[in-house]
């Protein structure tokens, strides 16, 4: 008896049953089945009748097809997870396969967004195509196009209701895809003025140099609460902007910076080391050269003796020496 | 030797020492070595007037000899000593400071005669300095031998090399030229001399003759036949010790400015323990002890040996790396960077000249490149917080103002510019370089119009000069003081303010000179240490 393959048609051959099968078998797993599990329960069921059926509800959108290590897994969409694409699918049932792919790209792309042409590698459609989508889906207000501050020519596309990434817009330093000069002259002004001052009372102190010079240095968590507290920013800076701001002073050669290893724990040390600022003189005072008009001249190149610029009938010359 | 200096050395010899021995000297410079017949020929000058051209100019270290196979003598100028005339003010300024009138006027007399005997340089510099001071007293010849004995000691002068004499009674035919020899431990061992007199003032009047003016113009003359008791022992003025002094002291103010006077003091006081032990071209000076350097403070400062080593410490381990640390013998031995220390002046003048040309935010992304080494133009403007178009247009500034460099890094083996890495760079010896040469040319416009504006005012001049003699001459033969009076009025208020003017520019450009010289010098001294270390 058992060697007796019949093959018989089972009752519940109904495409509709088996479909309706396979979504209790997913509402049981929750976390998705696989092809394995829906041939054991209905082992009656030819894999192309199963095959059907899965497609089906693909297409309908009760099912969200995933690829786990194992194999391809199938899970049921709930309310939540469905929400923008049930929504979007509400809007436009049967709509194209194409849009759907882009938009499930640019969905991927997370808050960072995602270019024209990388959709275009990554869904192998026609720039035409991909053109009229992205039109589409924009004015069904599902994505949105952000203007990338790298390359201003250059526009982002991610979904409608994300903030877009710091990368793109720039953090704090931008406003509007406007650098901000003013904001960033401020800020350094600030920050070395507290430095400075640290450093005089320091100098004032009069003590043993080891303290002295100690005193001296400020760690950047206390310049960010110092900066924080002064309250001239609009927008919340944290300790990276600081420490930014802190590197143009050095490139300025007013600050100059160490490294040393604290404690893991101590107020505002990050894995195991803090940085300390500390405001500093230049070594030497403007050099010799500078001091006389050839120095600085702009038409140096073109100066000699019995030329139209000479050095007898130089006027930077005359200038200077009537100081 | 490039087309500044050469027109700066041109300068130099003409101002000092008059046509004839500018055209050799610059001669020579531009072509080389060459014997005397070929210099004759080519300068068009008479062999008469070339050899007396080339005894000052080798008198004055100038040029040197050498003689070459089958017997040609062949004369080289050494352009880096002629420019070293420029720097003779701030010899004699050190020598001042360092050994107050005496010094200045023993380093003077060495400077401008090129080389002197111990004997002659004694008795100018007292005579000199007998006519400053008051009626009735003079200068002891004593005191004058202690303060050249103790510029020996110290290397500020040195003997020049001198014809060995010959064990061999029988000579055998002269060579063309004389060979000098002069050992180490000769140069600077001064002479037993005993110089017994008193500086005599150029008029002598009856006054200090104290009595007995036969006598002692009679023993004067007989000095005179006499022969000079170091006769052949010639003394010049050391110009690599003084150069060793400017780079300690520049070192010395960069602590300074960076940390406080009594780090200054110490790192001062490190480097004069070292400097007859280490020779001037190297890198570090000797490990010295921290026993040593607290043994070797000057008196007035007493700070205790904790707050010494406390102060040691702190300098080591400054980001200026000037001062390092080499052991722990001896309470720990610490020795000075001198080729880092070098480096970090001539980059803070490059940084010092950027800042000045083209503004603050350019100095910003100078000393950005200069940190990073290699930058892309994207990182630059990350990095420095400029907006993007003015970094652009500062980067191009200063490259085409040769201060920073491009470096291309191909992704593609044809080289195509959209698929090119460009990285900016800083190259400090070529910017120095560049630096140095601008210099050269910037003192040579600063003499050129010095000499304009003189001429420019020389009838000016000349009836000032004359004015200023009959007022001379007629207050020596007593005039009235109404005629004084006539004769100054020569001169109108007007003109007289012309010459306050002239007088003042021609100072400032003096002035200006020797600042220019301060760069020369840093940026020489760091060109030099760099290629030594190569």
């Amino acid at each position: 008896m058992a060697d007796v393959k019949v093959k018989v048609q089972p009752p519940d051959a109904d495409p509709v049953e088996i479909e309706n099968r396979i979504i209790e078998l997913c509402h049981q797993f929750p976390h998705g089945i696989t092809d394995q599990v829906i041939q054991n329960e209905m082992p009656h069921i030819e894999a192309q009748q199963r095959a059907v059926a899965i497609n089906r509800l693909l297409s309908m959108g009760q099912l969200d097809l995933l690829r786990s290590n194992t194999g391809l897994l199938y899970r049921i969409k709930d309310s939540q997870n469905a929400g923008p694409v049930s929504f979007f699918l509400s809007k436009m049932k049967g709509s194209d396969n194409q849009e759907k792919l882009v938009y499930q790209i640019i969905e991927d792309a997370g808050n960072k967004g995602i270019w024209s042409r990388d959709i275009r590698y990554k869904s192998n459609l026609p720039l035409t195509e991909i053109n009229k989508i992205l039109k589409n889906l924009e004015s069904k207000k599902l994505i949105k196009a952000v203007k990338s501050v790298a390359a201003s020519k250059k526009k982002v596309y991610m979904l409608y209701n994300l903030q877009p990434d710091r990368s793109v817009t720039g953090g704090a330093w931008y406003s509007d895809q406007d650098f901000e000069s003013e904001f960033v002259e401020v800020l350094n002004q600030q920050c070395f003025k507290f430095l400075q001052t640290k450093a005089e009372t320091a100098r004032e102190s009069k003590q043993n140099p080891m303290i002295q010079r100690n005193s001296s240095f400020a760690s950047s968590h206390e310049v960010w609460k110092y900066i924080c507290e002064l309250g001239i920013s609009k927008v919340e800076l944290s300790m990276e902007d600081i420490e930014t701001i802190l590197n143009t002073l050095i490139y300025d050669g007013k600050v100059e910076m160490t490294i040393i290893a604290a404690k893991e724990g101590t107020v505002g040390s990050v894995d195991g080391h803090m940085k300390l600022y500390r405001a500093v003189n230049p070594i030497i005072p403007p050099t010799g050269l500078v001091r006389a008009p050839c120095g600085l001249c702009p038409v140096f190149d073109d100066c000699h003796e019995g030329g139209e610029i000479s050095p007898s009938n130089c006027i930077y010359m005359t200038e200077w020496l009537e100081f | 030797m490039t087309q500044a200096e050469i027109k700066l050395c041109s300068l130099l010899l003409q101002e000092h020492f008059g046509e004839i021995v500018e055209k050799i000297g610059v001669h020579l410079i531009r072509t080389g070595s060459q014997p005397l017949r070929v210099i004759a020929h080519d300068t068009g000058t008479s062999l008469d007037q070339v050899k007396k051209a080339l005894c000052v100019l080798i008198q004055h270290n100038l040029v040197i000899y050498q003689v070459h196979k089958r017997g040609v003598v062949e004369y080289e100028a050494q352009c880096s000593r002629v420019l070293r005339m420029l720097r003779y003010p701030r010899y004699i300024y050190t020598a001042k400071t360092l050994y107050s009138d005496t010094g200045e006027l023993i380093v003077e007399e060495l400077l401008l005669n090129g080389k002197m005997t111990m004997s002659a340089v004694v008795k100018k510099v007292a005579d000199r300095l007998t006519e400053t001071m008051e009626d009735g007293k003079t200068m002891d010849y004593a005191e004058v031998s202690n303060t050249f004995m103790r510029l020996a000691d110290t290397h500020f002068v040195q003997r020049c090399p001198w014809v060995p004499a010959t064990e061999n009674s029988d000579p055998g035919p002269l060579p063309p030229a004389p060979i000098l020899v002069i050992s180490e431990k000769d140069m600077y061992l001064v002479p037993k001399l005993s110089l017994i007199g008193k500086g005599k003032r150029r008029r002598s009047s009856d006054e200090d003759a104290t009595g007995e003016p036969k006598a002692k113009r009679s023993k004067h003359s007989t000095d005179n036949k006499e022969p000079i008791p170091d006769d052949g022992i010639y003394w010049q003025a050391n110009l690599d010790r003084f150069h060793q002094h400017f780079r300690d002291q520049a070192i010395v103010s960069a602590v300074a400015n960076r940390m406080d006077q009594t780090s200054s003091e110490i790192v001062r006081t490190m480097l004069r323990m070292s400097e007859i032990t280490t020779p001037s071209a190297a890198p570090f000076t000797q490990p010295l002890s921290s026993n040593e350097i607290f043994r070797s403070l000057p008196v007035g400062y007493n700070i205790s040996k904790q707050v010494l080593d406390q102060y040691l410490t702190l300098l080591a381990d400054d980001p200026l790396e000037f001062v390092g640390k080499s052991g722990d013998s001896g309470g720990g031995m610490y020795v000075i960077n001198l080729h880092k220390a070098l480096g970090s002046l001539a980059t803070a003048t490059l940084e010092s000249v950027v800042q000045e040309r083209f503004g603050s935010r350019c100095a910003r992304i100078f000393r950005l490149v200069l940190q990073k080494k290699h930058l892309e133009q994207k990182q630059v403007e990350d990095f420095a917080m400029i907006p993007a178009k003015e970094a652009k247009d500062m980067l191009y500034k200063m490259l085409s103002g040769n201060f920073i460099s491009l470096q291309e890094i191909p992704k593609t083996p044809d080289h195509a510019p959209s698929r090119t890495f460009y990285l900016y760079t800083v190259n400090i010896l070529s910017a120095a370089r560049m630096l140095l040469h601008r210099c050269y040319k910037s003192i040579a416009n600063l003499i050129e119009r010095r000499q304009f504006e003189t001429k420019e005012n020389k009838r000016l001049l000349e009836k000032s000069q004359r004015v200023e003699a009959i007022i001379a001459s007629m207050q020596a033969t007593g005039a009235e003081e109404a005629q004084l009076q006539e004769i100054e009025e020569m001169i109108t208020a007007p003109e007289r303010q012309q010459l306050e003017t002239l007088k003042r520019n021609v100072n400032k450009l003096d002035a200006s000179e020797i600042q220019v010289d301060e760069t020369i010098f840093l940026l020489e001294s760091y060109i030099e240490s760099t290629m030594k270390r190569q």
